[in-house]
């Protein structure tokens, strides 16, 4: 059941994936990204990472992804040209494919495969389990992370307000 | 019934069989919502309402629901055919799957539910969050500006006041302990004498009040209704959609408010707990109250203005939610210690 389920997802975000490249129309690639959003959360949930889930159709599916959807919306139906100016780019783009599956391929030589250290599917993956390891243990990192992201928003406040002749 | 649950095949008989009540139940209860808010405006606009089909009227949706059936189905041209077709089908999917996490109380121990899950009230909002690509789709691909305007305004409306309807919960959480929606019904207080469940709308009054406007903005129902205000917009993201796809689109709307209506008396007025009221009877008749205040708020209030709504999205409910929450925070934990 589980591996079918992985299967399903798994197939989804690599359509979604190759779809966000693919489509000639911006809209159609917003989607695909969407289809990707919600197909890694699914196997979020499958490794019993609940609250990653949920904050992953939240936060992905709900808020950043609309953003994107927006501006397209925006911008009205338009189709990327056939042909971009940069002819050589798939035989790079092909070129780094390779060296990354590669390089990907040598990693996996090299993984130990172990069972996670708590196995007790009753907290794991809760909000409350995720709560107190956030407050405790990563309390310092977390208060970081949450500076950082003040001082981002601050700053898109401030250069959203300056007007055209101060620049 | 356990025993049944527990096998695995059984699990999946039993989980499809509450499905399929369930898509039942909520479909009935749709209809007889848009009849019931028809007959309740009426009523407020000193008019009877729908009274010919049927005893009092009630079978109005039925032939409503033929008729709209019958209808040509358009479709605008130039158009993304793709998209028009599968916006309203995501508002419908969206809207029902936030069931899958409500529980409803038939009798004192005996409660219905398809998943009883751990983050239960975090599931419904990510699900009510994939809403607004229903709306913004429709909005784009019907390739008029009206629906186009219509869905950016919507969309920007529900991502807003997302914050404060996410916000305005916390501190429920934060005294219950738990995200799950029996846990938070089932709370009980010791206060002197009384021990039992309490309506928690008496601990966090403010909570309940952000909640009930950010939900009556989230559902895109009057006095909030700017994505389909028809004086400026002729119907928003509506406009072009008729037959079964404009039915999907109402369909959606109506299940959003029971949804809304069922998650306020779960989570403020103790779900089915009601004195003496038999547990079935009181979930039902606090839904109904709810149903009916959007009615009468949708009779009563104005439209406001879109930079009105905006300023109290942003402005007011949100500062007063996190303030909201900063005060149960300390207020706890010098209860607790």
């Amino acid at each position: 059941m589980g591996l079918a389920v992985f299967l399903v997802a798994a197939a989804m975000a690599v359509a979604g994936g190759i779809g966000v490249v693919a489509f000639h129309e911006p809209i159609r690639s917003v989607l695909s990204l969407v289809v990707v959003m919600l197909a890694l959360a699914v196997l979020f949930l499958l490794l019993s990472a609940q609250f990653v889930f949920v904050v992953q159709v939240i936060v992905y599916a709900g808020a950043v992804m609309v953003l994107f959807l927006f501006v397209v919306a925006l911008l009205g139906p338009a189709k990327e040209l056939g042909r971009g100016r940069l002819r050589f780019q798939p035989w790079l783009a092909g070129l780094f494919a390779a060296v990354f599956l590669i390089l990907l391929w040598v990693m996996l030589q090299g993984v130990q495969y172990r069972q996670p250290a708590i196995t007790d599917l009753h907290i794991f993956g809760t909000v409350q389990w995720i709560a107190v390891e956030l407050f405790t243990k990563y309390l310092y990192p977390f208060e970081l992370t949450s500076l950082l992201l003040l001082v981002a928003a601050i700053g898109a406040i401030y250069l959203s307000k300056r007007s055209i002749e101060d620049l | 019934m356990t025993a049944l649950y527990n096998d695995p095949v059984g699990h999946w008989v039993v989980v499809t069989v509450a499905i399929a009540v369930l898509l039942f139940v909520v479909l009935t209860a749709t209809a007889y919502t848009v009849w019931f808010e028809r007959v309740a405006l009426g009523r407020i606009q000193r008019r009877p309402g729908p009274n010919r089909v049927g005893p009092f009227g009630l079978m109005q949706l039925a032939a409503d629901g033929v008729k709209l059936a019958f209808k040509e189905s358009f479709i605008p041209a130039k158009t993304d055919k793709v998209l028009y077709v599968i916006a309203p089908t995501i508002a419908v999917a969206a809207a029902f799957l936030s069931w899958a996490v409500i529980p409803i109380g038939l009798w004192y121990n005996v409660q219905y539910w398809i998943a009883d899950i751990n983050i239960g009230v975090l599931l419904i909002f990510a699900f009510s969050s994939l809403n607004v690509y229903a709306i913004l789709l429709g909005g784009y691909s019907s390739n008029n500006k009206y629906s186009l305007l219509g869905g950016l305004r919507s969309a920007a409306q529900l991502i807003s006041y997302e914050i404060a309807l996410g916000l305005s919960l916390v501190p429920t959480f934060m005294i219950v302990g738990s995200l799950r929606l029996r846990d938070i019904v089932d709370y009980t207080v010791h206060w002197g004498p009384y021990t039992g469940p309490i309506p928690l709308v008496l601990v966090t009054p403010i909570g309940f009040v952000i909640y009930l406007m950010a939900a009556v903005a989230e559902t895109n129902r009057a006095p909030f209704d700017l994505p389909e205000a028809e004086q400026e917009l002729i119907g928003g993201f509506l406009t072009e959609y008729s037959g079964l796809k404009f039915v999907m689109y109402y369909l959606a709307e109506y299940i959003n408010m029971i949804t809304v209506s069922a998650l306020a008396a779960l989570l403020f007025f103790g779900g089915w707990y009601l004195w003496f009221v038999p547990p079935v009877l009181a979930f039902v008749a606090k839904v109904i109250f709810f149903l009916f205040l959007y009615i009468w708020l949708r009779g009563t209030l104005p439209r406001l203005r879109y930079d009105m709504l905006m300023r109290l999205g942003w402005k007011v409910l949100m500062p007063l939610a996190i303030a909201n929450i900063i005060v149960t925070g300390i207020v706890l934990v010098a209860v607790q210690g």
